[in-house]
């Protein structure tokens, strides 16, 4: 891992397109501005990763697709 | 790729190599429809409309999201939710990640709106 110190308003580059630059530092984190290109996708880690878990989840297929169906029409949705 | 196939140019999280999917129904699924992997490894969700889960469901698409789905006409796109179904049989929605498809350029992705206040676990019909 690559490994800087960088103080308010400094920045890192990554490639041409991303830029990573320092705000703010406060007491309980550190606020950064994050400038990239649209086609890259810049997300907090941990919601990535409960995402990521989510879909696993959501992966497994029931067998009667068709009673749970039956009971969402229930619900009237 | 399936001619009717909807690309996911970056997959879905977790599922990164699944890059075309097409979306099936019909009147034993209604009113889910699966989202299935024709591309990369096998895989397959249970989708639904939010709206028909959450009738006041709204979520913004970033700049960046927009720019990625090649969207024009925001009125034009479709909405799903992926729906689990829990081992005691509960079903839940993910109303925080939806995915967004743009049917007239059909690119498909899962967004995470970053002002989006819905849960990821949003219990549609509780298990046994």
């Amino acid at each position: 891992m690559l490994v800087f110190t960088r103080r308010r308003r400094e920045t890192i580059m990554i490639g041409d397109g991303i830029s990573i630059e320092v705000l703010r530092i406060g007491r309980d984190g550190v606020r950064l501005g994050v400038v990239a290109p649209p086609e890259v996708a810049v997300h907090r880690k941990e919601i990535y990763d409960q995402i990521r878990e989510a879909n696993q989840k959501a992966a497994a297929a029931p067998q009667d697709l068709g009673a749970v169906a039956q009971r969402l029409r229930q619900k009237g949705a | 790729m399936a001619r009717d196939a909807v690309r996911f140019p970056t997959g879905l999280p977790g599922f990164e190599a699944c890059r075309g999917f097409v979306l099936m129904q019909n009147d034993v699924l209604g009113p889910l429809q699966l989202l299935k992997a024709v591309e990369g490894p096998a895989a397959s969700f249970l989708v639904i409309d939010p709206r028909r889960v959450l009738p006041e469901y709204r979520c913004e698409l970033s700049q960046a999201d927009r720019h990625r789905l090649g969207v024009s006409d925001a009125a034009t796109l479709l909405w799903l939710v992926l729906v689990t179904i829990e081992l005691d049989g509960t079903i839940t929605a993910n109303l925080r990640a939806p995915v967004v498809i743009n049917p007239d350029r059909m690119i498909g992705q899962q967004v995470v709106p970053h002002d989006c206040v819905y849960p990821l676990r949003h219990v549609i019909s509780e298990g046994e």
